[in-house]
């Protein structure tokens, strides 16, 4: 060092630091999502999501200029836009060193049905036979449409029982946008009676404990998974101080699980109307429906359903907010969902506090899947004592099985709780496809685990599974077959969880990739597996990552003979 | 806590004894008292920092629940029967937890701090990193992406693969990194600065500054809050950092605590101090920085050995040495 006092070269000092606003940006941004400063609720933090699929949907990406002017647009960090963008996959954020992506994009359905009736094979072919400049080739999960494996997704329309020509055709022709989808309309829904439960529970006709009492006797539980008495949840949250909100979860997600697709398609006001009985019970400020980015046809539907309703005057302008998950699987777990709505990364929240108390915008907030409420007006037409009364083997109620895999007929099979799958298989779903001996079956989609076929007479409902290390969850049933390896099954489910894992905590964000990795080795390391399931179920903070080893554990415990036959595990 | 609620205290069972505990107390905060400290990594005791619950690492065990729960997080509650150093299955997530994460270390001896908080713990715990990594298979066994949307970046960025020597004050070396948070909550919560965010998801969650930029081409205004909340040495004072990216926060003779000298606001700090040298600064828990430094106090201690620095008294006088630079040129200044 030189015994001076004066600078060597002259420092940068005082200008701005980091990426700099471009102004047409902005000014295109004001285009496109309108102006902000006429309307501040257009920088509300949870519209975050929202702008960022109007950017998606316009460009075809997001680019680092548009991001930049967002952050200024919407007043928030750079870096909580950042984390937002990048953490769904159905954002495609480039940088200056990227190239965007091309002007098509073809989703392959990479979930276990659809593994099952040949992705792998459509995938290579698919991506083998494309002109990477005009058309990438992704592999995506589970798009809810497994009674038609495989599925692919054009831009956003979905090509049923795709093959690589069926899929070129499509791409070809251009035509990307969702298929249409025929649904009941307000008028058709009204005409057989639909709405007036609703009307009822407003005119206070029908009070909030008749309501509960009836509920109790039908015995209704939550169908998105967790089996919680939907009475129960309506009193929880409204003994919470207000303001609070609703919250519908038509996130499903569940690799196997496409019921709640089929009662939004069939009967959006019937959904709608069970959805309102909901917010009502609760006395919500809002309701909020998540639904997920794979079903845009069902996006376009409720849109249309919310703007008769508002026509009618059945529900205040805005009363209803549809938002638009972004590809996270995660999102279905409800408070990863609240998250999501927030405009942040969908990553579970710590309980205590549950959602009921503190839920969206931090205020207490009653969370129910579709196909719940779905269930509401009907059971009120039908009668408690008529859903009280189906079920088998001593199970109570109704259950719709969404049915995928080795089997004849697939699809959403509506079934009497604790049904047994020799059952199912016998008298819903015509059998096991042809060629096909039955060799196990998820109970639950990727997460409830596997059990053999050895157990097809267990009745099949929430609570009956636990004995058998399983549990039913969404009702996903995927059929596997003498045909099916147990390798790829396994490797195809922790590639799942790996990839849709929130990287919050620890045991799920390493533990899934570590896994998978013990499973692609030749030879499984049971001891390593086992302890890893073990942490995993122990210490992960939500439902993904404890359940994320079930596939394996239900393996080394009833599938060992094949384990060992396949030369997978060491015989002993 | 405030003084009105100490009233309320109630008692819990912690391993067997009974325990009392004040609300809003949580079960790490109780187990400490009674003279434990639960392994923690992305809990850091200081002020302004809230627990965030996710490495994972304080699991313990409370009867009655069907999983594990963070201790950090978790508030006690009357009559809860909790087990930690006296639970198996606790002590199993805890190892679990932490074998994962040392399975993708650099190695001790090539890290950017081999004398971090998150080695400490390992050694607590007894965890031999080489048997762990000879058991789990390292992050490059799998050639495919496991977090599929990601795209890659150009390795001609000079933050390519996390390393980032961008900052003149500060080196990135995101192999040590363990996603904890402590960073983001350092910049967003504690200073208010809100340049670093945790991008992407599950495996390829990732610290970043504003939207992936070099750290040096970013918002940051160099408080350091990052670089001393970070438990692995992902984030160090340059000053520390070897040309092969080494370093060792422990390596200082001797610390002195001391008052930041630049404005009136009496920041404490304390000077880690090696051959009479300033290594590095670190913020301490005065009442009117409660650990926190900006700039000036972090990084401005190149002055105290400065040549350039008057050691003592000058006179404008005829024949007195002034120390004037000998560049200088009064006829042209």
């Amino acid at each position: 060092m030189h015994d001076t006092t004066s600078p060597q070269r002259a420092r940068r000092r005082g200008g701005a630091r980091g990426r700099e606003l471009a102004p047409l940006a902005l000014t295109g941004l004001r285009a496109l999502l309108g102006d902000e400063r006429r309307d501040p609720q257009l920088q509300g933090r949870d519209r975050l999501i929202e702008h960022l699929h109007v950017i998606q949907d316009a460009q075809g990406h997001l680019a680092m200029a548009e991001l930049r002017a967002l952050a200024s647009y919407m007043n928030l960090p750079m870096a909580a836009i950042f984390e937002t963008a990048t953490f769904y996959a159905h954002f495609d954020v480039v940088h200056e060193d990227q190239s965007p992506p091309p002007a098509v994009t073809v989703r392959v359905c990479d979930s276990l049905p659809c593994r099952l009736a040949g992705a792998e094979a459509l995938h290579e072919r698919l991506a083998s036979g494309a002109d990477p400049a005009a058309v990438r080739v992704l592999r995506a999960p589970c798009m809810g449409r497994c009674d038609s494996a495989p599925v692919a997704e054009v831009g956003h329309h979905h090509v049923r029982y795709a093959t690589a020509e069926g899929v070129e055709a499509v791409v070809d022709t251009g035509h990307v946008h969702p298929e249409t989808i025929l649904w009941q309309r307000l008028d058709d829904y009204r005409a057989v009676g639909g709405y007036r439960l609703l009307a009822a529970c407003r005119a206070g006709e029908v009070g909030f404990a008749a309501l509960c009492e009836a509920f109790e006797h039908a015995g209704l539980r939550g169908l998105g998974g967790a089996g919680f008495p939907i009475f129960r949840k309506w009193q929880a949250v409204r003994a919470e101080p207000g303001p609070r909100f609703a919250v519908i979860n038509a996130d499903e997600g569940e690799p196997g699980t496409f019921k709640d697709r089929h009662y939004l398609e069939h009967a959006p006001h019937r959904f709608l109307e069970g959805a309102l009985v909901g917010a009502w019970a609760v006395e919500a400020e809002a309701l909020y429906i998540y639904l997920r980015d794979e079903y845009p046809g069902l996006h376009r539907v409720l849109t249309e359903a919310i703007v008769e309703l508002e026509a009618e005057g059945l529900v205040p302008p805005g009363y209803i907010v549809l938002r638009r998950g972004a590809g996270a699987y995660i999102c279905g777990e409800e408070s990863a969902l609240i998250e999501s709505l927030e405009g942040k990364p969908g990553k579970p929240r710590h309980r205590p506090p549950f959602v009921a108390q503190r839920g969206l915008f931090g205020r207490p907030t009653l969370v129910n899947n579709v196909e719940t409420v779905y269930w509401v007006p009907r059971i009120w037409e039908q009668g408690a004592d008529w859903f009280a009364a189906q079920g088998r083997h001593g199970r109570q109620g109704l259950r719709s099985f969404s049915v995928s895999g080795r089997v004849a007929r697939p699809g959403v099979h509506l079934a009497p709780a604790g049904i047994t799958l020799a059952e199912l298989l016998e008298e819903y779903c015509g059998g096991m496809a042809e060629g096909h001996r039955p060799a196990g079956y998820l109970p639950g989609g990727a997460s409830g685990g596997i059990l053999p076929a050895s157990k097809a007479d267990i009745p099949l409902d929430f609570d009956t599974l636990q004995e058998h290390g399983c549990f039913i969850g969404s009702a996903a049933i995927i059929v596997l077959s003498d045909q099916d390896d147990l390798r790829t099954v396994a490797t195809n489910l922790l590639a799942f969880f790996a990839d849709e894992s929130c990287g919050q905590c620890t045991p799920c964000r390493v533990g899934t990739e570590k896994m998978l990795a013990l499973l692609e080795r030749d030879e499984w390391d049971v001891e390593q597996l086992e302890r890893l399931a073990r942490v995993m179920g122990d210490a992960s903070i939500c439902g993904l990552g404890q359940a994320a080893p079930n596939p394996v554990t239900s393996l080394l415990r009833d599938f060992r003979g094949e384990l060992e036959a396949r030369h997978l595990i060491a015989k002993g | 806590m405030s003084d009105s609620s100490s009233n309320d205290s109630f008692t819990l069972t912690l391993d067997g004894a009974e325990v009392s505990a004040r609300p809003g107390e949580t079960l790490w905060q109780v187990a400490r008292r009674a003279g434990e400290t639960i392994p923690h990594l992305c809990f850091k005791d200081a002020p302004g920092y809230r627990s965030d619950g996710n490495c994972r690492a304080c699991m313990v065990e409370i009867e009655g629940e069907r999983v594990l729960a963070a201790s950090c997080i978790r508030e006690a509650a009357p009559g809860m029967v909790v087990k930690s150093a006296g639970s198996e299955r606790a002590r199993e997530a805890r190892e679990g937890v932490m074998e994962l994460l040392l399975a993708d270390q650099p190695e001790r001896e090539a890290s950017p701090d081999r004398s971090s908080h998150l080695w400490a713990i390992a050694d607590r715990l007894a965890i031999d990193a080489g048997a762990v990594r000879r058991r789990l298979p390292s992050r490059a066994e799998r050639e495919a992406p496991t977090v599929r949307h990601v795209a890659a970046r150009s390795a001609a960025l000079p933050h390519a693969d996390g390393h980032d020597a961008t900052h003149s004050a500060m080196n990135v070396n995101l192999d040590a990194c363990i996603e904890c948070g402590l960073c983001v909550r350092a910049c967003r919560e504690v200073q208010g600065n809100d340049v670093i965010g945790l991008a992407h998801r599950g495996a390829a969650a990732k610290i970043v500054f504003d939207f992936d930029d070099p750290m040096g081409e970013s918002t940051c205004v160099a408080c350091g809050e990052c670089v001393q909340a970070c438990p692995t040495g992902a984030l160090m004072p340059a000053t520390l950092i070897d040309e092969a990216g080494r370093g060792d926060s422990a390596v200082a003779d001797r610390t002195v605590d001391s008052i930041c000298p630049y404005c009136g606001v009496g920041c404490q700090l304390t000077y880690h101090v090696k051959d009479e040298q300033i290594l590095f600064v670190e913020g301490r828990n005065g009442p009117s920085n409660q650990g926190r430094l900006c700039v000036k106090g972090r990084f401005g201690f190149d002055y105290p050995n400065h040549p350039a620095r008057l050691t003592r008294p000058l006179i404008r006088r005829e024949g007195v040495p002034k120390g004037m630079d000998p560049g200088f040129d009064p006829a042209n200044p």
